[in-house]
């Protein structure tokens, strides 16, 4: 006798801020819960391989000009972005066979800046110039929501909710470490 | 006369993200999509003042590109940042060893990054 329903094993991973993580086991759901926050879920319909990421862009420091703080805010998404675009590549995708979902970028509260609402532009600004194709998005809105992603198969849910999502913290001040080798140091101290 | 850089990067995005830091600060920014693309601008164009390659690109990588650079004596000496997500000592090392200048972890701080290119650039 056949099952009526196929119960499919599954291993539920957190995808917290400023995580980004790919998978090629079928049993993993990739899970977060957005505000702000923006969430992009990539597949590669080929590999059967995909992977989610979960970012902010930076607050602007006090002075720099342009839209959502320019290049101060865009690099943490842009970094955000490249981690999940390099392992998907690593993984043996490619751009043009990558279908991209975004998720998130609520306005939750009245009255503050409207950081959902850049940080879903980014997003989608991005993939356009990377030749990435958006097969569906749902950003925007006042409410949280909670994403399932079931990366080997592109299958994604997409609930709002009422639970408000972990606070957002602002990611940490730059990195962008210069380590200069050898020789280069020798020339740069003047000797 | 501004100084002028390559930027080798697979990601549209941050290749005009580099543009728009460095033009900002006075360098004038050529463009290269991957190992293989920089190579060819090279035998077409004039050496820059220095150039700021990703590791993981498609065709040619970061490491790929410098080893073949390094072993053309008109290219012996240019200054070459790498300007990577990658953090791992291993990577970093190997970069050094085929002949990288410096190592910049992304999110890169323009500033710093500008910084830089002053103190290794001829």
């Amino acid at each position: 006798m056949q099952p009526l329903t196929t119960i499919r094993r599954e291993k539920r991973v957190n995808v917290g801020q400023g995580m980004s993580l790919v998978t090629a086991d079928p049993e993993h759901v990739l899970t977060t819960v957005l505000g702000s926050c923006v969430a992009c879920c990539l597949y590669d319909p080929r590999l059967q391989i995909g992977g989610m990421n979960h970012f902010l862009l930076a607050e602007p420091r006090a002075g720099l000009a342009g839209i959502g703080g320019g290049i101060e805010a865009e690099r943490y998404g842009l970094y955000a972005m490249e981690l999940l675009i390099n392992d998907m590549l690593k993984n043996g995708s490619s751009r043009p066979q990558m279908r991209a979902h975004l998720y998130g970028g609520a306005n939750l509260h009245d009255g503050m800046r409207a950081i959902g609402t850049a940080n879903a532009a980014f997003a989608q600004r991005f993939l356009e110039d990377d030749g990435i194709r958006l097969s569906y998005s749902h950003l925007g809105g006042s409410q949280a929501r909670r994403i399932d992603f079931r990366a080997t198969s592109g299958q994604v849910r997409c609930r709002v909710v009422d639970v408000p999502p972990v606070p957002v913290v602002a990611p940490a001040g730059s990195t962008g470490d210069v380590e200069l080798f050898g020789s280069a140091r020798t020339e740069a101290t003047g000797r | 006369m501004s100084k002028t850089i390559l930027t080798v990067d697979d990601s549209p995005s941050m290749r005009m993200l580099l543009r728009s830091a460095l033009t900002e600060r006075g360098f004038q920014v050529h463009e290269a999509e991957d190992g293989m693309a920089a190579l060819e601008w090279l035998t077409k164009n004039e050496q820059p003042h220095l150039m700021i390659t990703d590791i993981n690109m498609p065709r040619m990588d970061g490491f790929g590109l410098i080893e073949a650079l390094r072993a053309k004596p008109q290219h012996r000496d240019m200054p070459i940042l790498v300007l990577t997500t990658e953090s791992s000592d291993q990577k970093k090392a190997r970069a050094r060893d085929a002949g990288a200048t410096g190592w910049i972890v992304k999110p890169f701080d323009p500033e710093k990054l500008a910084s830089a290119i002053r103190r290794v650039s001829h």
